[in-house]
């Protein structure tokens, strides 16, 4: 091949090999913002997330049939009144920051594997949408059982004490087995809704800042 | 430090350092500016290497949180922009190692997003191989094309953003080509 050819091919390749689409700067910047300047008065108002409050319902009806499919919704929304477990205490406290993990009680060795849990269990989560859509969640599906086993063994332990660290597993529980399911239904309305529970519970955030909090302990 | 003026609205124009500054201090209108002028190039960026629009979308996320974490500790020694594509491909790359652990083929990652469609008069099998090559690449390799030849960096810029020197930069792209021509030598034969 001669080098004009490979340049050609090569130009083409910038127009072609995973062609950019417009960023969707208003919604990373929510994101971002709501991350980095919590509880800060000054500037610009945190971000809300307008979309879910008006399609409240729908959000809550996704809660509750992830509640019923593994039989833990009642349990989940009466021990955790003072936690963003339930959908529509989330829906009003949108733009709260996400409750802190208090790790100083927690023995080292159980720090080190709930980190690293909360670790791989955020690359899952993140990584999820995109496999599903490419049609090749297996071992993604197959991991997050593992991972499901993990939450639980974890529920169990010290790790658990604290309130919020506890929420957020009994909500990684819920989100987990939901992935599981996937195994046996695929379809869009399976993954439509892992992403609704993800969102209405502020589960990505609420890992990043557990994750946070350990690593700072 | 340098003086960049940063592309704002023509009320904001300030210079880098002040912007920064502003930043570091909590104010939220200079962290959007910041923002607004950095993030389409990250974006892409991210998206190049990940080829996934979530995933572009996440690490995008993610480069300003730790950006806006860590300002009060840059420096000035190079460009804000090169730090900032510094931090993208390091969150990048962290996260779709572990990303990858889950998958059970790193080439998959090409079948997330299709190709583009733009017609240039190229053979779409020649494309599709180009494409599944460069995907193919060590991460090292398909780093420095996707920079280099796909963005448009400059050497100089790319080694910033690497932490390597130039020289290393200019290797790697040589070896990163040798390994795409080879890849597409049964298709369109050296002559």
């Amino acid at each position: 091949m001669t080098d004009d050819r490979f340049d050609e091919l090569m130009k083409d390749a910038a127009a072609t090999y995973r062609r950019p689409i417009e960023p969707p700067l208003e919604e990373m910047w929510k994101e971002i913002e709501s991350r980095s300047f919590q509880g800060e008065g000054k500037g610009v108002r945190p971000a809300g997330r307008q979309g879910l409050l008006s399609i409240t319902w729908v959000r809550v009806a996704a809660t509750l049939v992830l509640g019923v499919a593994i039989g833990r919704a009642s349990v989940l929304f009466n021990q955790k009144s003072s936690e963003p477990a339930s959908s529509v205490a989330v829906e009003t406290q949108e733009t709260q920051p996400a409750p802190r993990v208090e790790t100083a009680s927690m023995p080292a060795p159980y720090q080190d594997a709930t980190n690293k849990y909360l670790d791989q269990t955020t690359a899952l989560l993140i990584a999820l949408p995109s496999e599903v859509r490419a049609g090749r969640s297996t071992r993604f599906v197959e991991r997050a059982g593992e991972l499901l086993t993990t939450t639980r063994m974890l529920l169990d332990s010290p790790a658990a004490q604290d309130q919020s660290m506890r929420a957020l597993l009994e909500d990684l529980e819920l989100v987990l087995a939901q992935v599981v399911r996937l195994q046996n239904d695929r379809s869009r309305a399976g993954l439509d809704f892992i992403n609704q529970a993800l969102r209405q519970r502020d589960v990505i955030p609420r890992l990043r800042t557990a994750v946070a909090d350990i690593s700072a302990n | 430090m340098t003086n960049t003026v940063v592309a704002l609205q023509p009320k904001y124009r300030v210079t880098e350092p002040d912007l920064i500054a502003r930043v570091v201090s909590g104010d939220r209108i200079a962290a959007r500016d910041l923002y607004d002028a950095h993030a389409p190039r990250v974006y892409r960026l991210a998206f190049r290497l990940t080829g996934d629009a979530h995933l572009a979308r996440e690490f995008t996320q993610d480069t300003f949180v730790r950006a806006f974490g860590q300002l009060a500790r840059f420096r000035g020694d190079s460009a804000l922009s090169t730090w900032l594509h510094r931090i993208t491909v390091t969150v990048v790359a962290n996260a779709m190692r572990k990303v990858k652990r889950f998958r059970e083929r790193e080439t998959d990652l090409e079948d997330v997003h299709p190709i583009g469609s733009e017609a240039s008069g190229v053979d779409p099998v020649l494309r599709e191989r180009l494409n599944r090559a460069i995907s193919a690449l060590p991460e090292i390799y398909r780093t420095t094309v996707i920079m280099h030849d796909l963005e448009g960096y400059t050497h100089t810029e790319i080694a910033e953003v690497l932490g390597v020197a130039e020289g290393t930069c200019k290797s790697r792209l040589s070896m990163a080509r040798a390994q795409l021509r080879a890849a597409l030598a049964d298709l369109a034969p050296e002559s």
